[in-house]
């Protein structure tokens, strides 16, 4: 019964979705939100009774799978996080009713719904015709759940997808946006104001899951790594980039009013490389550590959605933007020119990191052979862009809109001789390469010279407050990548109980192995003891789990942390003489990479605050 | 010139989507065994019954033999093995076994419950001879044929379907070359 009201439900939400289309009514929406919610809720609720009958349950749960991770479920497979798509889409647009539709003008609003009901439908359709969540079978033998993959077993899954989703989904509305702006053929400095909100909270989101997914992975593959530019990976990373592109193209569309060409473009082209996104993590056509269930036909409909919508909003661009062309009004040496500069090479940054996610694809289509692009191609080609954006980062708030004298760099005199200063002294004392001394003196020039900002604008510090946090996390993000990268050690070896190594000026002691059983899983922890200067300071857990419902064993790390290491201790196999392989790492300032990043984060939801709060007296 | 320009995005994207289609016909994850057609890989392992007992890859020269790769903790596995049972059974079928990372005792204590399809069973404790073979997971059956190459390789349970449809047929020819 209950799966029935769930495919009932989304139908229903189909019907409210093309209303949408048609209509640009705000009920719509609500109804779509409602009737999806209940979808979701049905589903769950499947999952909780552990309803076998549906092949979803089946799949992706087990009677002995905890309620926590059950709950979890209801996104962990592809039906399920479709429907989490849709969901999540009814949501942005709800909010966007109650809080966005009245302060932008009629027309933008309306557009912007008839939009988001499009998009909403498509995905709709694609959810009920090829991926209903709801499907049932009735088996007639006794059966036994699949249940849910080991790797997705960890708390992460309860909020890193919802939070991801929320981040690409958002995307749409600035891509509505778009649309709307292209259709009326005029973009306003009220209509671009108010947008702003609705590209920075979907960044923030997007931000926050990618922080989230980079710590699950550290935590669960027990690789010791924290970013693998794995296809998945690269596919949030993306939009991201792009949106922070759009974030400041559309600050110079709203003071200046101008770029305004370039503002839709990049909405579009975000929203593109989020759908993309979903669709390469969807579809199967490249494989990555991420490994979902993949079907054909799915990704055929998906490209084929996405081919019409992209493909309509480009031609429609193209046909357009000559109402958006505007005389140049602004000397080379200004604001606006940084932030052009900025966008661009992130925009660079994205195509490449693009190129590298589908140049197997390209090859594979030549038939030129199956390879996979790695590290050392993103490395070559990202470090150079980042560290230009980062002096760019620098130097843009100091310099005046439309004009300005180049002898105002000299007023960042200070960070720049502070910066050099730090340098100097590290490459005095440590050993280092080239471009760890490049990451620290563009980390510190950042940092620096966004503090001196914030002393100079003291008295308007709380109205750039959100872009100073975001600007000082990316600061310390690019301090941690870079000694992580300069300074990680590890170390593979075969060790005994009650032997000792030394390691990264730690020493570690095997104490001994504990096996224990877990709800669904068989579990053997080998406890290690860690002195540092012949004191006890901590313990490290390395523990691996035989999943028996998957015949799969998943090592799950022992890490010992503080500010500025992680220990981390990966347990592999056993060997017939009673020693384990064990791997080893040393990890400096790894917190710090996702500190920033959720400081960056915090700093795109301080400023949608400040202005929110700012705009309620009015 | 301006009217050319402002169709770059939907060329570009054109050219990226066409690319996505053809992608979709591609199949990364069949990734062809790179061990099929060549000879086994060299190893030197323990037999089950007798742990002092070291055999080499030269047991599989002369007949036409499946090599399974199991374990006692896989369930897939025990799902599998009435059907091996049926293979010796009725089929006549030389099947070798490779218990992959298991403890001794147990795998006995399994097969004496659920019969012994296997004419001789390696032991790899550690995993490492099944790193050699490129074995991703439990259950995976590798066709070997006379001059002790490996000529098919079947990731997951062998059932009815495939062994009738892929498997039968590709023994029954390689017993003939």
């Amino acid at each position: 019964m209950i799966p029935e009201l769930g495919t009932f439900a989304i139908i229903l939400a189909l019907c409210f979705s093309v209303l949408q289309i048609f209509h640009g009514r705000q009920s719509a929406v609500f109804g779509q939100a409602i009737f999806l919610s209940m979808a979701m809720l049905s589903l769950i609720i499947c999952l909780i009774t552990n309803d076998v009958t549906v092949l979803y349950v089946r799949d992706h749960s087990h009677f002995s799978l905890p309620l926590f991770y059950r709950i979890g479920a209801a996104w962990g497979g592809h039906e399920g996080s479709l429907l989490l798509w849709c969901l999540i889409l009814s949501y942005w647009s709800a909010l966007f009713c109650i809080f966005g539709y009245k302060k932008m003008s009629k027309q933008i609003s309306e557009k912007m719904l008839m939009t988001l009901g499009l998009i909403s439908t498509g995905f709709i359709l694609f959810l009920l015709l090829t991926s209903n969540p709801f499907f049932r079978d009735f088996p007639t033998a006794l059966i036994v759940g699949n249940d849910l993959m080991p790797v997705l077993q960890d708390p992460g899954l309860i909020f890193h997808p919802p939070v991801l989703y929320s981040g690409y989904v958002g995307c749409a509305l600035s891509f509505a946006f778009a649309i709307a702006v292209l259709i009326k053929g005029n973009m306003t400095t009220a209509d671009a104001r108010a947008c702003r909100i609705w590209i920075i909270l979907p960044w923030s989101f997007l931000g926050c899951g990618i922080v989230s997914g980079s710590w699950w992975a550290y935590r669960e593959l027990g690789w010791g790594g924290w970013w693998f530019w794995d296809p998945v990976e690269n596919a949030s990373l993306l939009p991201w980039l792009s949106a922070t592109a759009l974030l400041h193209s559309l600050i110079v569309s709203e003071k200046r009013h101008t770029f305004l060409g370039w503002t839709v473009l990049l909405a579009i082209i975000t929203f593109t490389l989020s759908l993309i996104g979903t669709f390469l993590v969807r579809s199967g056509v490249l494989v990555s550590v991420h490994a979902f269930a993949n079907d054909p036909t799915r990704g055929l409909f998906l490209l084929g959605f996405l081919t019409i919508l992209i493909g309509g909003s480009l031609l429609l661009y193209s046909f357009r933007i000559g109402k958006f062309y505007q005389n140049v009004n602004f000397a080379l040496f200004s604001r606006e020119t940084m932030l052009l500069l900025n966008t661009i090479l992130l925009l660079t940054a994205v195509f490449t990191i693009l190129i590298g996610t589908l140049y197997p694809i390209l090859l594979d289509a030549l038939n030129l052979g199956k390879i996979s692009v790695g590290e050392p191609y993103f490395n070559t080609i990202f470090i150079p862009l980042v560290l230009f954006v980062l002096l760019l980062m620098g130097i843009a708030p100091h310099i005046k809109w439309q004009k300005d004298q180049t002898s105002t760099l000299l007023k960042l005199g200070l960070p720049f001789l502070f910066s050099s200063m730090i340098v100097a002294s590290v490459s005095f004392i440590f050993s280092t390469t080239l471009y760890t001394l490049l990451g620290i003196f563009f980390s510190a020039w950042v940092l620096l010279s966004t503090l001196q900002y914030a002393i100079k604008i003291r008295k308007n510090s709380l109205r750039h407050s959100g872009m100073i946090v975001a600007h000082i996390g990316i600061a310390i993000l690019a301090l941690g990548i870079t000694f992580n990268k300069t300074y990680s050690t590890e170390k593979q070896l075969r060790i005994h109980p009650n032997e000792s190594i030394q390691f990264a000026n730690h020493d570690f002691y095997f104490d001994r192995i504990n096996t224990n059983q877990g709800p669904n899983y068989q579990s053997v922890q080998a406890i290690f003891l860690v002195q540092h200067q012949k004191k006890l300071i901590g313990e490290i857990d390395a523990e691996q789990r035989i999943y028996t419902s998957h015949d799969e064993i998943l090592s799950h790390p022992g890490i010992l942390f503080n500010f500025w290491r992680d220990l981390y201790i990966a347990l592999g196999n056993r060997f017939p003489d009673g020693s384990w392989s064990v791997r080893l790492y040393y990890r400096p300032f790894v917190r710090w990479i996702w500190s920033g990043g959720l400081l960056t984060v915090l700093g795109g939801l301080l400023s949608v605050l400040v202005r929110y709060k700012k705009e309620k007296p009015a | 010139m301006k009217k050319i320009r402002v169709l770059l995005p939907l060329v570009l994207f054109m050219l990226i989507a066409g690319l996505l289609f053809r992608g979709l016909k591609l199949h990364p994850e069949k990734i062809p065994s790179p061990l099929i057609g060549k000879s086994v890989p060299q190893f030197s392992l323990s037999t089950l019954d007798n742990p002092n007992r070291t055999l080499t890859q030269s047991i599989f020269t002369g007949h036409v033999t499946l090599l399974n790769v199991w374990a006692t903790w896989c369930e897939a596995c025990s799902i599998e093995h009435p059907f091996l049972m049926h293979l010796v059974k009725d089929e006549h079928i030389i099947i070798d076994g490779l218990d992959y990372r298991d403890d001794d005792e147990t795998a006995k204590k399994w097969l004496q419950q659920m019969g012994n399809p296997y004419q001789i069973i390696l032991t790899d404790p550690t995993g490492n001879a099944a790193i050699d073979w490129g074995v991703y997971g439990t259950p995976e059956t590798f066709i070997i044929d006379k001059n002790s190459h490996i000529r098919y390789r079947q990731i997951g349970a062998i059932d009815e379907t495939t062994w009738t449809t892929v498997l039968k047929p590709l023994v029954e020819q390689l017993e003939h070359e």
